[in-house]
């Protein structure tokens, strides 16, 4: 057991350690396994502009702000009603994320991570509200259609990205020109007038790579969906659509509160996906990138600087998603459990 | 449930899957009849079977092919086998099971991109394992065109392990306690009672993970493209090499790029096309 948590940890630990060495260190031939200095300077070097911030006062930061968000999600984990605790975590974080560059200088970097943060939560809102009502349909629908929805997405669910990069590419392409000849592109909407947009287009923007995630992620939200509805009596909906609700009152007052732990466990899954993603990102955003691309463009140089800010760089960019898996762990096992012995 | 209702339900995903799967795969067989350039998108050409021909008559095409192959044949079964052995030892294990298991799936929640990024550092000047390589061995370890190959399969197993841990694992909490023992008091061993009994109990599970991991290995892409970029395109397996027709720098041929795309979908339904037709029937009895 022990060799086996080594095998699977080695690399994590060697990177974190790497993350807070001196250049130094990093470059001598004999690693330095202990007793080496230690220094955030990586961490600085690529999340901040500025070269004197005390970093402990970061750290803090983001330690008060985590430590919030965990214990609003332990809350919710456990309530009956999880959205509102969930809901209270993401804004804590959002308002973090919009805040910081207030107290610190930011660099490039920092946007990826926003860019990060907006492209994953929006995939799980729309990937989830879509396919609750799919899945939900289709465990209670006994038509024909329904049985060839379910094995199309199951098609589609084998299909490489790259059999969907492409096209994605090409099309977004030809609604940009469309949208610029029209002259469309560059209407002005005074309500969506973020800072950083002036023209409407699809390619290179965050929008094109949250609806690619959305598509390639729904065969599985709808498969897993789907099997977690079944196990729900239908009795239940039955029951208050005799007392005069309509079917959708029923599904979202007596279904949707039940099916937490399902939406958590598929939520998972959808936030891994999203946040992970790295073909869409690079070939769909030339510019707008999410944080694993702007790791991987780090490491084309072989310094022993760029070394320890890559490692820096993962590290920050793991420990997020760590917290929110080992949190939900239970969610996760049991979500792949139910999905797999209906599928 | 009626006919309407259904629709009613289903149609936002449906659309979804409409324009952003179905419309994309036709446009991906229409651009695979195309010329058509990365540099001047705004002129494709007809060209009939001409990319198709370019493309089986490629080498490095072949050669992904067989990357791909060998990669799906050694990395599924082994990650399984390694996966089960995994659970049984968890599934023993009674106190601090939920930190092993945290330990065990970190390589699984990670980025990909980034978990092979420091995997690699581990093989790279400087790491610790080219450094104890040296100590044993006196020779430097450097990752090259001959042992890349080796070790993406390698880190590859290590990344996928714990999916297949994870699941197993679920399975065998609902296996019931009782089958276990009365087969131990009919005087059954370990591997009597794993082939006997644990295994037909988890005959589901492997099937359903097989089949993920042979779709997930075959278009694998982020380790593959981490661990070679343009050092070592023979290693490429096909999507990488798919990606890097397409869009390289410059010279980037969409058309053949989607020509590649159509014969990797033709390769993966090949062997797809009996389980989906099986899950198609089950779902049939299912429902009369």
């Amino acid at each position: 057991m022990i060799l086996l948590v080594v095998w699977s940890v080695t690399p994590f630990v060697w990177t974190a350690q790497t993350s807070i060495k001196f250049t130094r260190d990093v470059a001598s031939k004999t690693p330095v396994l202990w007793g080496y200095e230690t220094t955030a300077n990586a961490y600085r070097n690529f999340w901040l502009d500025s070269d004197d911030v005390n970093m402990w006062g970061v750290l803090a930061f983001v330690l008060v702000i985590a430590a919030i968000a965990a214990a609003l999600g332990l809350i919710g984990r456990r309530a009956r009603h999880g959205w509102p605790w969930f809901l209270g975590a993401t804004a804590v974080i959002c308002v973090a994320l919009w805040r910081f560059p207030r107290f610190w200088e930011a660099n490039d970097e920092y946007d990826f991570l926003v860019n990060s943060v907006v492209v994953t939560l929006l995939t799980m809102l729309i990937s989830l509200s879509i396919g609750l009502l799919a899945g939900y349909g289709l465990a209670r629908y006994t038509g024909i259609s329904g049985a060839v929805i379910l094995i199309v997405a199951l098609g589609f669910r084998a299909l490489p990205r790259t059999a969907f990069v492409l096209p994605y590419f090409f099309g977004a392409k030809e609604i940009d020109e469309w949208l610029t000849s029209t002259g469309v592109g560059s209407w002005n909407f005074p309500l969506i007038d973020f800072p950083g947009i002036d023209t409407l287009q699809v390619l290179d923007t965050r929008l094109a790579i949250v609806l690619a995630l959305v598509a390639v992620n729904q065969p599985f939200t709808i498969w897993m969906l789907r099997s977690f509805f079944i196990e729900v009596p239908k009795e239940m909906e039955e029951a208050a659509m005799m007392d005069g609700a309509t079917r959708l009152q029923a599904f979202r007052k007596v279904i949707i509160p039940i099916m937490w732990p399902a939406i958590i466990a598929t939520g998972l899954f959808t936030m891994l996906l999203a946040y992970n993603e790295y073909l869409f990102v690079r070939v769909l955003a030339p510019t707008e990138w999410t944080l694993p691309v702007a790791i991987v463009s780090l490491t084309g140089g072989e310094s022993s600087r760029t070394i320890t800010e890559a490692a820096a760089a993962s590290v920050s960019i793991t420990l997020p998603i760590v917290i929110v898996i080992i949190l939900f762990q239970k969610h996760l096992v049991r979500g792949l459990g139910a999905g797999a012995v209906k599928g | 449930m009626n006919r309407r209702t259904f629709w009613w339900f289903t149609i936002p995903s449906v659309i979804v899957m409409l324009a952003l799967m179905v419309f994309p795969l036709i446009t991906t067989v229409w651009l695979g009849f195309q010329k058509l350039l990365l540099r001047d998108l705004n002129n494709p050409e007809w060209v009939g079977w001409d990319n198709y021909r370019d493309v089986l008559s490629d080498p490095e095409f072949w050669a992904a092919v067989q990357f791909t192959l060998v990669f799906v044949v050694v990395t599924v079964p082994a990650s399984m086998v390694f996966g089960l052995a995994v659970a049984l030892l968890l599934d023993r294990i009674g106190r601090g099971r939920a930190i092993y298991m945290a330990a065990l799936l970190l390589p699984f929640i990670v980025t990909p991109v980034v978990g092979t990024l420091i995997y690699e550092d581990l093989f790279e000047r400087g790491g610790l394992v080219s450094w104890l390589w040296e100590v044993f061995t006196d020779d430097a370890f450097a990752v090259s065109a001959s042992n890349v190959k080796v070790l993406i399969v390698v880190q590859y197993i290590w990344y996928v392990m714990p999916f297949a841990m994870i699941t197993f694992f679920a399975g065998l909490q609902t296996l019931p306690e009782e089958r276990v023992e009365a087969a131990a008091l009919d005087g059954a061993g370990f591997w009597r009672n794993l082939w006997h009994v644990t295994l037909p109990h988890l005959r589901l599970l492997v099937v359903f993970v097989g089949l993920i991991s042979v779709m997930d290995a075959y278009r694998v892409y982020d380790s593959v493209f981490v661990w070679t970029g343009n050092r070592f395109t023979e290693a490429h397996t096909l999507a990488v090499y798919n990606v890097r027709i397409a869009t390289a720098f410059d010279i980037g041929r969409l058309g053949k790029g989607n020509a590649i795309a159509v014969l990797t979908v033709i390769g993966i339904f090949v062997v797809l096309i009996p389980f989906l037709w099986r899950s198609y029937r089950d779902q049939i009895a299912e429902r009369t």
